[in-house]
Order: structure tokens, then C-alpha cells, then sequence
């Protein structure tokens, strides 16, 4: 599975480039955005050659798709952030972000080639994902737009929920891949669907019901969806039974009636979905602006820095896709859309073959989680469905958002390296193995 | 495993699909009526990004309304700034983004508006491909800013305060000055106009163009022009016994006085009605005082001018006419009414050897970078009356000043030609008229301003007249810089 990627990369750092390019003469803005995009090329670059170095039979076409769309996302927090009073600074952290992520990346490939070791630490794992989230409840938390989700650690302050993510997705992996054998055969009937012995699924059980429990108390609806939906695909994978599956989506049925009626702020992004038109100026307004700039745009896009997609409130982070979709036009958006459903192909395709149940299913979860963000917010500000506050992975703007996908990225790549070394070992002649 | 991997792989691939069928429904298939929804201010939006151009003053330099830049969260927002306030704003407008535009701001649109403009120069066409938000073209108007001053000042200083004037160079058509009072603070409309349409003073009426009164005696200029195509010559004696009694109407001069043997050209100076009545019923006749009067513009509309104008009317069709209507109509009462811009027409046009002149109020649009756009050129509009009629008539308007001893008309050095105007308006005080045009041998500057309800009446029962001595600024700074 040994790649090469040097052409990708030349290509995502060109668009990115001229993105920029492109923004000096929109915005006559003077040379910052050459100096981002020199400065963006040559971190991208110089972790392409790092991995290429020290990960030499891992899937690399991973990168180009990482550069493509962070460099589109530095490109467009610029373009929506320049001289704008209050966020004129957005895309200078974003960038820096890019650094702590990459570094981040780094030091996953440095260091956790044989990452077998983290499902050791599963439970460990669960402590450490339940204590982040549990930091937002202690006086460090802090709330933002009504959701509990933020941490105040002096110098930064970031959201523990993205980490969390990662860490309960090894412990499933891990968790799952012990247990899939016995978690699959049935011991026992209820009302017809075939149940697992309460023993195995226990944990599972608890972990995921626990993570839920304290995420909707945050009132972090997109990251309950995923913490939701990516285990129970986990689930799924391991162990073949569509029950699980169907079990889930009653308890999803349940659990979102019953949120709907218990929690305001849940009522009030379903009402907004089912007619903004009712509130056009306060609680539709998001939603309708979103729409208004993405019709602006048609087929081809009013061209970067030419949309109003500002008129958007929190347009930087979660409603990006939407200046994406004004600025680029269905074309630029589709693009964008292929090179998420790439990035995703190329993770399935590393956890079809990675060689050993965790690391597949490490793969597979990190995986489902980036599909399932991209599709969770792309479709809430698309209005498929009901809005839930998540990022774009790599393109919006956000410090725990980048580096958790970074980190993300990084898992992908040592796993891929493993099966890429195990299958040239297998090309080799016998006498020249180890 | 790697079965169900695959198959979570197509859900997700199906999801990204349906991402792409949502763009498409918005993007293509209900593209068009989110552009034109009403919560939709994006298109608004459109046109406050680019700065509009400027509009200047007729000495190219005084500037009567300019963007100024601002930035805000969702990037540069151009507002609008008149620097000369209410004095222009009936003929300038205002430019809201909640209560649309009027004026020459929307007349002008699309030179002034830096966007819908299809391109005219090469930098044009450059910036448009590049998608630049290219700033609009800069008009350029004939207004006089003095005496458009001048006018409104004096307008606001007369006893209602209320009222309207016209100016007009009578051998280019261009308008001068172009003024209403009361009028509107343009700067910071948006917070105005809720209180503006309230007002019963209608401060957004232009009176100049839109309203309409009774012209009273400066009427009988029309009069007098058909009375001179019918072969009245301005020496010819008639007889006024005080009162003309017509079917079911009895005619009586103004302030009831009876002046006996007069010349036509002492008629017109002394402003008898009894006279007027006289010709216009026995001399001319019913047809050709309504043709006259439609020459000189009554019954034309003018929408082909730049601002919206209520055109001036007879009240009735001629066939229609009693005697009774004839002549009241002769001194510009009964149902005839226009304004200062139809009247202000009239005096140019007799001002003008009979050729009245397309009026015009735009000399010229430029790009931002200088490059002539269009410069409307002057063009004759009617020819009401022929060379002799219009001297004659300039001569008997000259002697409106001297013989009827009108000296609060006078400008030193220059003979001036006039008409006045107490066209009574019950039950409220009447409204004062003046048309003048200077100087009377060579005329540089047409005039006519009115007072509504300026015509208060002092104890000794003389009317006030308070269009006269404005009209007379007004000439007098004209012609003490151009005619000089």
C-alpha cells in the first residue's frame, strides 16, 4: 500500500495559493495572505516529507486531502475575517492551530507506530474521555451560545468533546474487538430480536449511555449525535447484527422525543428546521441566512470574496460550508463534498486492510466519526436536517477542531503503515525477509 | 467485518449524495424565489457594497450627495451623505435600504449605482471580469447651488413657510434651481422617514413639480399670448366698467376696483381681470386659449422628464367651456392649475423668443476616472408662439414692472420682465406668484416662485407679496456673476 503523493500535494497547495492570490485583489488585501500561504505550504510540505520519511508504507493520499481542505478553510477565515473588527485575528490562530496540529501529527507517527499498545489502556481511555468532558461542568468550563462545551486552560482554552471523541473511539475499538466473538452469538430472545448476554454488552452499554448522558447536559447536540451513531457503527461492524442497528434507531427515536420535550434549546433548533419562516429574524435567522447565501451562489458561485456570507452568524466555524457554497457555487461545493467522501473512501479502505479486529475497527470508528461530522453539519446548514452547533473537520475555524482532526489523521496513517509494511514484507522474497 | 465495513462505506457515500441533491435544490431549483424573498437582503445588500457615485452641483464642484465607507463585521457598507442637506433634496432624493429611493438617486440609478451598470469603459469591463465592486459613475446636475440657497432660505422665511421655485437659463433649457419648502433632512432617512410621512407639511412633496395650484394672473401670460395671435394688438383700448356679468357668473377685478379706459399692455400691467375676461370670451375665444395653453405644456405630463411632475391642467375639456369658464380661466382661476416648473417653462419660453427649450437638469455623467458618459445635448421642446408674438408679450411684461411700478422687482442695471400672481386659494389666504425673466433684451435667467398662502392681506386691502422679492435674489445673484 506504499504511496506517493508528491503531485496531490503540489496540486492542494496550488489551490490553495491561489486562493489567497485571489483574495489580494477581491479584498485588496496586502501581502498577509502571501506570507499565511508560504508559511501554510511549507508546514503541509514538510509534514508530507515527515511522514513520507518516517511512515514510509502508509497511505499518504491522506495529506493532500488534509492540505486541500485546510488550506481552503485558512483561506476562506481569512477572506471572512479580514478587517472585519472583533475577528481580524481568526486567521492568524487558525494558522497556528494548523502548526499545533501538524505537530500533533507528528508526534503520533513518531511515537505510536505501534499504537496496539493504546487498546491496553481502554479503560483508561473512558476515564480520560469522561474526565475532559467533566471539565466543562468544573469552574473552568465555560458556556458558548448556550452549550456547555468549552474549557478554560489559561493560555488556551479549547473543547474537551473533541478529544473525547478520539479516545472513547480506541476504547470501543479495543472493547469490541476482545468481545466481538461473544457479543455476536445470541443467548437470549425479547420480543422477537435476539439479544447479547447482558455481561458483554454492559460496558459497552454504560460507556455509551454515560458519554451521551454528559453530552446532552452540555448541550452539545452534534457531538451527542456522533457519540451516539459511531458507536453503534462500530457496533454494526463488529459484529454483523442488524439488530444492533435497528435496536439503536429506536432508542434514537425515544431518546430524541424525549429530548425534544425536555430541553428548550433541542425544541428550538427543530422548530427552526421544521419553518424558520415563522421567526425569520431570531431563531430562523441562522438557518434562513445560510439558505439566502448558499441560493446566492448557483451554479458557479458569486467568486471568492464577492458573497455575503458574513451576513451569517458564526459563519467562521460552524456555517463555513455555506460561504463555500455562495463563494465556489455548487461546483466548488461538490468539489469540497468529493474530497470529504474521499478522505472517508480512503479511511474504509485502510481499516478493509489493516490486519488484526482493533485496528480495523480504530479505523473504521475514526472514519464513521469524519463522515458522520462532515454529514451531520454540511446537512444541518443545507437544512436536510435539524441544526446541531458542529464544526466542518479541517475547515472550520476552531483550535480543538483542527488538532483533533490532525490527531485523527495521524491514527489513520500509523494504522495504514502497519498493513502497507506487513503486505511489502509479503511481496519480498522469502529470503530477503527478517 | 469487511462486509459490513463496505456497507456502511455506500450509506455513507449515499449521504454525501443527498448533501449534493440538497445543494442542488437550493442552488438551481429554488435559487430564484430565495432571491426574491423578502427576508432575503442580500440583494440589498449587493448594492450598498459598491460606493455610488457622486452628485455634483452645476459648478462641478459642490457636492449634493457621496458614499462614505464603513466597515463593519460583514465587510465595507457605503452610506449615503448629503452635505448640503433639505435645500436639494426634493431633486436629489434619498437612498434607503428600507424605504427605496426617490430623485435623482433613483432616476440615476443605474449610472450611480456601481453595479447593475453594464460596462461603458475597458477599466469597466476589467473590473467587472475580475468581480471587483466597481464604484459608480459621478452625475454631474445644472443646479445653481446659490440660488438654490438662496431660494430655499427665503422660502422658509416667508409666512407659512411653505411654497416653491423654479429657475432656468430660457436658451439651454438647463434648470437652475429647483426648490420646496418645507423639505427633508436626507442624512439619516432611514430614521426620518417614519416621521416625514406623518408630517402634515409633506416635506417629501416636491411642490416645485408635483403639487398643483392655481396659477391666478400670471396665467393671463398665456392669455395675452393668444389674444396676440388673434390679432389683439397691446395698444388697443378696452373698456372696464368694474364687473362682466357672463351666464350665471358676474366677473369682478381684483380688490373690487374699476380702472375705465385701458390699453391691452396696461391691462396686462394692472393685471384686469375684467378685461381678460373680456378677450378672452369676445377676442379669442374658447378654442384657441385652450390651444395656447396646451402649447405652452398644459395637458403634457412630462414623464419624459428626469423627476416626477404633475402636469399642469384646464380643469375641463373645451367643448365643455361656458362663458363663465372662459373667463375665469383668462386669469388662471376656476379648475386651471400648475406649478412653478410649468410656469417657470412659460416665462422661459417668452424669455426665449417663443422657443420653449427641453428642460434638463443633468449637464453631464463622468466615470470615476473622469471619462465623459453622457452629456445630454439641449433640444427645442415646443414652439408655442412665433418671434413677433413673444417680443411683443416680453415688451408688455417689461411694463408689468416699470408702468405697474412693481420696484421690489427691479434689478440695477437690468431690465426685467414679470408677471405677478394672487390666485386666490379660499378659504385660506391666497397663494403669491411671480414670473420674471432677466435681463428683458437679452435674457439670462428665467424665474417662478410661489408662496402658497403667502398672500396675506393687509388692512388696507393690498395682498402681500412675497414671490416678488425672492425671484428678485434670485436674478440679482445670477445675474451679478453670469450676466455681469
Amino acid at each position: 500500500m506504499t504511496q506517493r503523493a508528491t503531485t496531490p500535494m503540489i496540486l492542494a497547495l496550488l489551490v490553495t495559493i491561489m486562493g489567497f492570490a485571489t483574495l489580494i485583489f477581491v479584498q485588496q488585501a496586502t501581502s498577509p495572505p502571501l506570507i499565511y500561504g508560504a508559511y501554510y505550504a511549507g508546514t503541509l510540505f514538510a509534514l508530507y516529507l515527515g511522514v513520507r520519511l518516517w511512515l514510509p508504507h502508509s497511505d499518504v493520499l491522506l495529506l493532500p486531502i488534509v492540505t486541500l481542505l485546510t488550506g481552503l478553510g485558512l483561506v476562506l477565515i481569512f477572506r471572512l475575517t479580514y478587517n472585519v473588527p472583533g475577528v481580524e485575528g481568526l486567521a492568524l490562530s487558525q494558522a497556528i492551530w494548523i502548526l499545533v496540529g501538524s505537530g500533533a501529527m507528528l508526534f503520533i507517527v513518531l511515537f505510536f507506530r505501534n499504537y496496539s499498545r493504546l487498546f491496553n489502556y481502554k479503560y483508561l481511555m473512558v476515564i480520560a474521555a469522561f474526565g475532559l468532558i467533566l471539565m466543562t461542568f468544573t469552574p473552568l468550563g465555560y458556556e458558548v451560545n448556550g452549550a456547555q462545551l468549552w474549557v478554560d486552560l489559561g493560555p488556551v482554552n479549547f473543547q474537551p468533546s473533541e478529544f473525547a471523541r478520539i479516545a472513547l473511539t480506541i476504547f470501543f475499538a479495543g472493547y469490541l474487538a476482545e468481545k466481538r466473538e461473544v457479543m455476536a452469538a445470541t443467548s437470549r430472545t425479547f420480543m422477537g430480536v435476539q439479544l447479547p448476554a447482558i455481561k458483554y454488552f454492559g460496558p459497552v452499554a454504560l460507556v455509551w449511555a454515560g458519554s451521551l448522558g454528559l453530552l446532552i447536559f452540555e448541550k452539545d447536540l452534534g457531538s451527542s449525535l456522533l457519540f451516539f451513531a459511531v458507536p453503534l457503527l462500530m457496533l454494526y461492524v463488529a459484529t454483523g447484527r442488524t439488530a444492533y442497528v435497528i435496536l439503536g434507531s429506536i432508542l434514537f427515536a425515544f431518546g430524541s422525543i424525549l429530548t425534544f420535550l425536555l430541553f428548550d434549546h433541542v425544541k428550538v433548533r427543530v422548530e427552526a428546521w421544521l419553518d424558520p419562516w415563522e421567526e425569520p429574524d431570531s431563531t430562523g435567522f441562522q438557518i434562513l441566512q445560510s439558505i439566502f447565501n448558499i441560493a446566492d451562489g448557483g451554479l458557479t458561485g458569486t467568486g471568492l470574496g464577492a458573497g455575503f456570507s458574513q451576513t451569517i452568524p458564526e459563519v467562521q466555524t460552524d456555517f463555513i460550508f455555506s460561504t463555500v457554497a455562495s463563494e465556489l457555487g455548487l461546483v466548488g461545493a461538490t468539489a469540497v463534498i468529493l474530497a470529504f467522501l474521499f478522505f472517508t473512501y480512503r479511511g474504509i479502505k485502510i481499516a478493509l486492510l489493516a490486519g488484526d479486529d482493533a485496528s480495523k475497527l480504530l479505523a473504521f470508528g475514526l472514519t464513521a466519526m469524519f463522515a458522520m461530522q462532515t454529514l451531520v453539519i454540511i446537512g444541518g446548514v443545507t437544512k436536510a436536517i435539524p441544526l446541531t452547533g458542529i464544526t466542518l473537520p479541517f475547515v472550520s475555524y476552531g483550535g480543538s477542531s483542527v488538532v483533533g482532526s490532525f490527531i485523527l489523521t495521524g491514527l489513520l496513517l500509523v494504522i495504514s503503515e502497519r498493513s502497507g509494511k506487513r503486505e511489502a514484507e509479503e511481496l519480498l522474497p522469502p529470503e530477503d525477509r527478517l | 467485518m469487511n462486509v459490513h465495513l463496505l456497507r456502511t462505506f455506500y450509506l455513507f457515500v449515499a449521504g454525501f449524495v443527498a448533501l449534493v441533491g440538497m445543494l442542488v435544490y437550493w442552488q438551481v431549483y429554488a435559487r430564484e424565489s430565495l432571491a426574491n424573498n423578502p427576508n432575503n437582503g442580500l440583494q440589498t445588500r449587493r448594492s450598498i457594497e459598491a460606493p455610488r457615485g457622486l452628485i455634483l452641483a452645476g459648478d462641478g464642484k459642490t457636492v449634493l450627495a457621496r458614499s462614505e465607507g464603513h466597515k463593519t463585521k460583514g465587510g465595507a457598507v457605503y452610506e449615503r451623505i448629503y452635505p448640503q442637506g433639505a435645500a436639494f433634496s426634493n431633486v436629489i432624493g434619498y437612498w434607503s435600504v428600507r424605504y427605496g429611493a426617490s430623485g435623482i438617486e433613483i432616476a440615476e440609478n443605474s449610472n450611480l449605482s456601481g453595479v447593475s451598470s453594464d460596462p461603458t469603459t475597458l477599466d469597466d469591463l476589467i473590473n467587472q471580469v475580475r468581480g471587483g465592486r466597481q464604484p459608480g459613475n459621478n452625475v454631474e446636475l445644472t443646479l445653481d447651488p446659490e440660488l438654490q440657497r438662496i431660494a430655499y432660505d427665503e422660502l422658509g422665511q416667508t409666512v407659512t413657510g411653505r411654497g416653491s421655485a423654479m429657475a432656468i437659463d430660457p436658451k439651454t433649457g438647463e434648470i437652475l434651481a429647483l426648490v420646496t419648502s418645507p423639505s427633508y433632512e436626507p442624512n439619516n432617512i432611514d430614521d426620518e422617514f417614519p416621521k416625514l410621512i406623518q408630517n402634515p407639511n409633506a416635506p417629501l412633496l416636491d411642490r416645485a413639480t408635483q403639487s398643483l395650484y392655481p396659477p391666478g394672473s400670471t396665467f393671463k401670460l398665456i392669455t395675452s399670448s393668444a389674444a396676440l395671435k388673434a390679432g389683439v394688438r397691446p395698444t388697443d383700448e378696452f373698456f372696464d366698467p368694474g364687473y362682466l356679468d357672463t351666464p350665471g357668473y358676474r366677473v369682478y377685478n381684483y380688490q373690487g376696483k374699476d380702472y375705465g379706459e385701458l390699453t391691452f399692455a396696461e391691462a396686462l400691467a394692472f393685471s384686469v381681470n375684467v378685461i381678460f375676461a373680456k378677450i378672452a370670451i369676445y377676442e379669442v375665444g374658447p378654442q384657441l386659449l385652450y390651444d395656447t395653453a396646451r402649447d405652452f405644456g398644459y395637458g403634457d405630463p412630462y414623464d419624459d422628464f428626469i423627476l416626477p411632475v404633475s402636469g399642469s391642467d384646464l380643469g375641463y375639456p373645451v367643448d365643455q367651456w361656458v362663458e363663465g369658464n372662459t373667463a375665469q380661466i383668462a386669469f388662471g382661476q376656476d379648475r386651471v392649475s400648475s406649478n412653478v416648473f410649468e410656469m417657470g417653462l412659460v416665462a422661459a419660453t417668452v424669455a426665449n423668443d417663443g422657443v420653449m427649450m427641453e428642460p434638463r437638469l443633468v449637464r453631464e455623467v463622468r466615470s470615476p476616472d473622469g471619462i465623459i458618459i453622457d452629456r445630454p445635448a439641449q433640444s427645442v421642446r415646443r414652439r408655442p408662439i412665433d418671434v413677433q408674438t413673444a417680443q411683443t408679450l416680453n415688451q408688455m411684461m417689461q411694463g408689468v414692472i416699470t408702468t405697474g411700478q412693481l420696484t421690489a422687482a427691479e434689478v440695477p442695471g437690468v431690465k426685467v420682465a414679470g408677471k405677478t400672481g394672487t390666485a386666490e386659494a379660499p378659504p385660506r389666504e391666497p397663494h403669491s406668484w411671480f414670473v420674471s425673466f432677466a435681463p428683458a433684451d437679452d435674457p439670462q435667467i428665467a424665474v417662478a416662485v410661489m408662496v402658497e398662502n403667502g398672500g396675506e392681506i393687509a388692512p388696507n386691502g393690498d395682498a402681500d407679496t412675497p414671490a416678488i422679492p425672492i425671484a428678485q435674489d434670485m436674478m440679482e445673484e445670477y445675474l451679478k456673476r453670469d450676466g455681469g
